[in-house]
């Protein structure tokens, strides 16, 4: 067993059990901070797929601000567990089986799915995610969605200040 | 030289130097007459109307990042005529609204997003422009600033389209994961039938379409978003933003799911029998005119996909002229009730009692686009759903076009309960003669005629289908 597999289900590992805490922690702050486990161990993985940029960046925008916004909000909105709405039992009832169905049907598709083995992560020379790869087709092929993007912060952006202006 | 780029893209260059020049506009001056603005917004929208049916070019430029050919340069012409109708029609609550020129950014950075999504052949680009063309409908559903209720609608709008994104992301990961590829063309030969996870992948992407359009087990906060929103951002969010997403839908499942036809013919029936009656029976008890109107536009996505499943050209062509029929006929009803709601304020259906003492074209105007979304046989109306039926029962499936036929008769009755509320009924407290600016008189006329026109004249149909193929 080469120290690739071992780093990869040793981030795997990590990753389902942090992203479990985030869930089942009662306090909201320690979820924030499980999440960032999660994004940490995930960007572990970019690393192993060679894609260094792409890790780099989540690091920096999800785990860095992101979080920091999350954790901010949930700071200043004070949740605890009087605050917590009481939920219909039937609800929880109904969510728990339509989550549990979603699950089973996952799980085994995913099982059953043989067009995703051997499957080379459809990374073709593996170095798809070096920055200047990345550059460079985000520049040439992918050159609309990009400039897309740009007109849709624009307009987010717009949108934000005129409601958050209001009086 | 490159020049054809900006011919292909001509829509869309127009729409994006609207955009910015509002921008540099608004920027630029403290004190900006809103009449300007909407006149310069009008004058290029139209511009780019009367360009898009004279300047035709067909082809296919970035990869598969944007492809145009006849048929999307209708498309886009029907959702630039509709957001023409409407800006027009918004003229009276815009006039002395202090976010004008903010207005027009966001309601035409969505028109560039759904312009671009028609264009798509490509899911990256498809699932980008989605995003843009419901992230900025969001913040307009809020502007009404100093309402609750606007907000609420917003936060709701925004929360059911992120969870809708979300599960198309899955479902559009999966179906990369199987195939390796996210091109349209390349998607649909890669696919192959019984595999599960790309059955599972379509019923994602099925599912976020649904919420788009509000389907039936998706539709579950689309009447308080309408009912929260301004007058102008339902209309637009009912009409134009629903006919764009159809638009898409049709090529996504003719084109990308071919392949998966029998299994999507079943579950588009089961999803359309549900919005038919579930849309029906809500609409029998509303009382404010806007949720009356949020209902009625969910059955009548019950009858476009009963008109989708047929799986044919005919099918494709009969729902885009419905579309081209309903965008005429709710604009209509949602001119008069934009005009009335921003002249009084007044929005519940009881506020119409005896609306025609005082004011007699707008009586006719809004009972001519309630007969016509019912399906009465003169209008338009009629001719959309008969073509959608037809078309819907190439596959033989007579019961469903039985059940359709009992759901139109159901829907009879709450669309002429208006109409007597408006020209029977009795009240003393009836809406005084409003006066109606140029702006909302031309949109009116442009509503009647293409709700009498495309009705009467048969060769539209004709036209459409040719482009179909």
């Amino acid at each position: 067993m080469s120290a690739t597999y071992i780093l990869f289900w040793f981030l795997s590992a990590l990753a389902v059990v942090s992203a479990l805490m985030v869930l089942f922690s009662k306090n909201p702050v320690h979820s924030v901070l499980w999440l960032i486990a999660v994004f940490f161990a995930i960007s572990g993985h970019y690393i192993l797929m060679n894609a260094q940029f792409l890790a780099i960046v989540n690091i920096i925008v999800y785990a860095g601000a992101i979080m920091v916004l999350f954790l901010f909000v949930i700071m200043l909105m004070n949740l605890n567990k009087e605050t917590e709405p009481r939920k219909n039992i039937w609800m929880k009832l109904a969510g728990a089986i339509a989550a549990g169905s979603l699950l089973m049907i996952l799980v085994s598709l995913v099982g059953q799915a043989t067009e995703l083995s051997h499957r080379n992560l459809l990374m073709k020379d593996g170095d798809i995610g070096l920055i200047k790869n990345l550059g460079k087709i985000l520049f040439s092929q992918y050159v609309v969605p990009f400039e897309i993007t740009s007109i849709l912060f624009l307009s987010a952006m717009v949108g934000a200040v005129v409601i958050g202006k209001k009086d | 030289m490159q020049t054809n780029y900006f011919i292909l893209m001509h829509h869309e260059l127009i729409i994006a130097i609207t955009i910015m020049l509002l921008l540099v506009i608004k920027v630029g001056s403290d004190k900006l007459s809103n009449q300007l603005v909407a006149n310069v917004t009008n004058g290029l929208l139209l511009a780019s109307l009367v360009l898009g049916f004279i300047v035709q070019p067909e082809g296919n430029v970035f990869g598969d990042m944007f492809h145009t050919d006849g048929f999307a340069l209708l498309q886009k012409n029907i959702l630039v005529a509709g957001t023409l109708i409407i800006s027009l029609q918004a003229s009276t609550w815009l006039k002395d609204y202090e976010h004008t020129a903010e207005f027009y950014i966001l309601l035409l950075s969505t028109l560039l997003g759904m312009c671009f999504m028609i264009s798509s052949r490509h899911f990256l680009m498809f699932y980008l422009s989605l995003e843009l063309s419901t992230i900025p409908l969001a913040a307009l559903a809020n502007f009404d600033l100093h309402l609750k209720r606007s907000s609420e609608a917003a936060l709701k709008l925004i929360i059911s389209s992120a969870f809708s994104s979300g599960l198309m992301l899955l479902g559009i990961s999966f179906l990369y994961g199987t195939t390796g590829t996210l091109s349209f063309g390349e998607v649909a030969s890669a696919i192959q039938l019984n595999t599960p996870l790309q059955l599972f992948a379509f019923v994602l992407i099925f599912a976020g379409f649904g919420f788009k359009i509000s389907a039936v087990p998706f539709h579950l906060w689309t009447a308080d978003v309408y009912e929260g929103s301004p007058v102008a951002v339902t209309s637009y969010l009912s009409v134009i933003s629903k006919g764009a997403v159809l638009f898409v839908f049709i090529t996504v499942l003719f084109n990308v799911f071919a392949l998966y036809a029998h299994s999507w013919y079943y579950l588009i029936v089961i999803v359309s029998l549900f919005t038919m009656v579930i849309g029906n029976l809500f609409a029998l008890r509303q009382t404010n005119i806007k949720r009356f109107l949020a209902f009625s536009s969910i059955s009548q996505v019950g009858f476009i996909l009963i008109g989708l499943s047929g799986g044919t050209h005919t099918s494709a062509a009969s729902v885009v002229y419905f579309i081209v029929v309903y965008i005429f006929s709710n604009l209509g009803a949602f001119g008069v009730i934009a005009l009335v709601q921003g002249l009084t304020g007044k929005e519940n259906i009881n506020d119409y009692k005896g609306f025609y003492l005082n004011n007699k074209m707008l009586s006719w105007m809004l009972g001519i686009a309630l007969f016509s979304l019912a399906g009465i046989p003169p209008v338009a109306g009629f001719f959309g759903k008969f073509f959608l039926l037809l078309s819907g029962a190439e596959k033989g499936a007579y019961w469903l076009i039985a059940i359709a036929a009992i759901n139109m008769v159901i829907s009879l009755y709450y669309y002429l309960n208006v109409v007597k509320n408006i020209f029977i009924d009795k009240s003393d407290t009836s809406i005084e003669k409003l006066p109606i600016a140029i702006q909302p008189r031309i949109a009116m006329i442009i509503c009647v005629i293409g709700v009498v026109g495309s009705g009467l004249c048969g060769g539209l149909y004709q036209y459409i289908f040719d482009l179909v193929k």
